[in-house]
């Protein structure tokens, strides 16, 4: 009855959906701001952005595919004048659509051009990066950007529009945390925001030293995060980050104690990451990667391949949604560690940027380093 | 008669076997259907009323009895249209 499915391949171990559900496209490598732990920064923005034709032709192929949701990253989008000509193009192909951005280029003007059409109805949020409550911490990261910055985001929220903020935890902000929430959520009024941290990717790796958080650094941003996840219940979001790593410790502690595995994710297999099955990932000069924190593993080009075929049969694809069915008493460098039933080895696209392995765990986020060099979680409040 | 017609902005999923997403971009709503849905969302072109479609379904699925054939078939539509899936393209007396 489904004429669709003929088109879908057997695989021995995984099923997939017959195409991706969500696409993120880094839509620009171009960008107003310098900053210091930009994962895409250094030889990536050094590629050409696509023009906007190739794009709107990939935008049909994406209609065809019943893709749902696009998010347009980069770079920053609003550097790209063609953009609200590229979101025309996701609405008539059927789609919704996010952006990332760094807040600084929104303004009254910009935001009345959203107000065409199926613009603002389609837009699922725009995300604003804000990495301190004032610019001497914003800007330590992100230069020069924290005024205009916030005015984007006061803009967006006196507007109505949907908006998320991300803080990306570095060790110049740890500090600033909960001024951060303060202003946030109280003096702006936003429902809730995220955090992640600055990753070795792009300047991130280059500007390690500086920004990259410790083991202590994580330990410290857990504890003051764990004050204000008290003192603004479910207000504090994160898939990444000392949040994440305080949630899954806590798992991993609770089932070491009880014996029993938690349902959030599969314990004691390689299987951090679910994003394969779901999504991909388009960097500006069309490369289709699987995600944007895996660059180096190249599946094709949008001018030349067809994305569809490539979600269904590229073996590089297989082999990472295939990647959680290794336990982790198999995987190098965990085999003898007393967490390897109940870790999950975390983030794909850092094991691999970190020990060139994707099959390997992330180191950034081992218990049993965390353990070794901070003591575990025995400070925090539980 | 009612007779029922595909939102064009609405895009079908067929992820499985069994059924499939029905995804509504302009409100974000998201309906699962199985594989019967799926056959009485095929059939919503315009030219079919909620009789057309229980008789396909009679004539498509086995054991289908006649009278829960149009209750389900109406209860399907009136969720669908309700919620911007499906359009009623004419109204017309028989």
């Amino acid at each position: 009855m489904s004429a669709a499915h003929g088109s879908k391949r057997p695989s021995p171990s995984v099923t997939v959906m017959p195409s991706p559900r969500s696409v993120q496209i880094s839509i620009t490598g171009a960008c107003n701001l310098k900053c210091r732990y930009c994962f895409y920064a250094n030889e990536m923005a050094a590629l050409p952005d696509l023009p906007t034709s190739e794009w709107l032709r990939f935008f049909e192929d994406l209609g065809r595919l019943g893709v749902m949701d696009v998010t347009l990253s980069g770079g920053e989008p609003f550097v790209r004048r063609d953009l609200f000509d590229l979101i025309d193009g996701l609405v008539t192909n059927r789609m919704r659509y996010a952006i990332l951005s760094n807040g600084t280029l929104i303004d009254d003007t910009l935001l009345n051009r959203f107000e065409t059409g199926k613009r603002r109805p389609r837009l699922n949020y725009i995300q604003v990066s804000i990495d301190g409550s004032r610019a001497e911490i914003h800007d330590r990261n992100r230069p020069g950007s924290f005024g205009r910055a916030l005015h984007g985001l006061k803009r967006l929220k006196a507007r109505g529009f949907p908006v998320q903020v991300r803080t990306t935890i570095s060790r110049h902000n740890i500090d600033d945390l909960e001024n951060i929430a303060h202003l946030l959520l109280e003096e702006i009024g936003l429902a809730s925001f995220s955090t992640n941290e600055a990753a070795p990717l792009g300047t991130g790796c280059t500007n390690r030293a500086e920004t990259a958080l410790t083991p202590a650094d994580q330990k410290k941003a857990m504890a003051i995060i764990d004050r204000l996840l008290a003192r603004y219940p479910g207000r504090l979001q994160a898939q990444a980050g000392p949040q994440a790593k305080l949630k899954a410790y806590r798992e991993m502690e609770r089932a070491r104690q009880t014996g029993e595995k938690t349902a959030d994710w599969k314990m004691g297999y390689l299987s951090g990451c679910g994003c394969v099955f779901s999504r991909i990932d388009v960097l500006h000069d069309g490369t289709i990667v699987p995600c944007c924190m895996l660059p180096g593993l190249v599946l094709g080009n949008i001018t030349r391949d067809s994305l569809g075929e490539i979600w269904l049969d590229h073996p590089t694809l297989q082999m990472l949604r295939e990647r959680r069915n290794i336990a982790m008493s198999e995987v190098e460098g965990c085999r003898d560690c007393e967490w390897n039933e109940i870790c999950n080895g975390s983030c794909p696209g850092l094991a691999h940027q970190l020990t060139g392995n994707v099959n390997r765990a992330n180191p950034e986020d081992c218990y049993r380093n965390f353990i070794n060099s901070v003591g575990g979680l025995d400070v925090l409040s539980d | 008669m009612s007779q029922f017609l595909r939102n064009p902005d609405v895009v079908l999923r067929e992820e499985d076997e069994d059924g499939a997403l029905l995804f509504n971009p302009d409100t974000n709503q998201v309906r699962v259907l199985n594989a019967t849905a799926v056959f009485l969302w095929h059939l919503c072109d315009g030219s079919k009323g909620v009789g057309d479609m229980a008789a396909a379904l009679k004539t498509q699925f086995e054991g289908v009895p006649e009278k829960e054939a149009e209750d389900h078939v109406k209860s399907f539509m009136d969720d669908m249209t309700a919620n911007g899936f499906i359009g009623v393209a004419e109204e017309e007396k028989k």
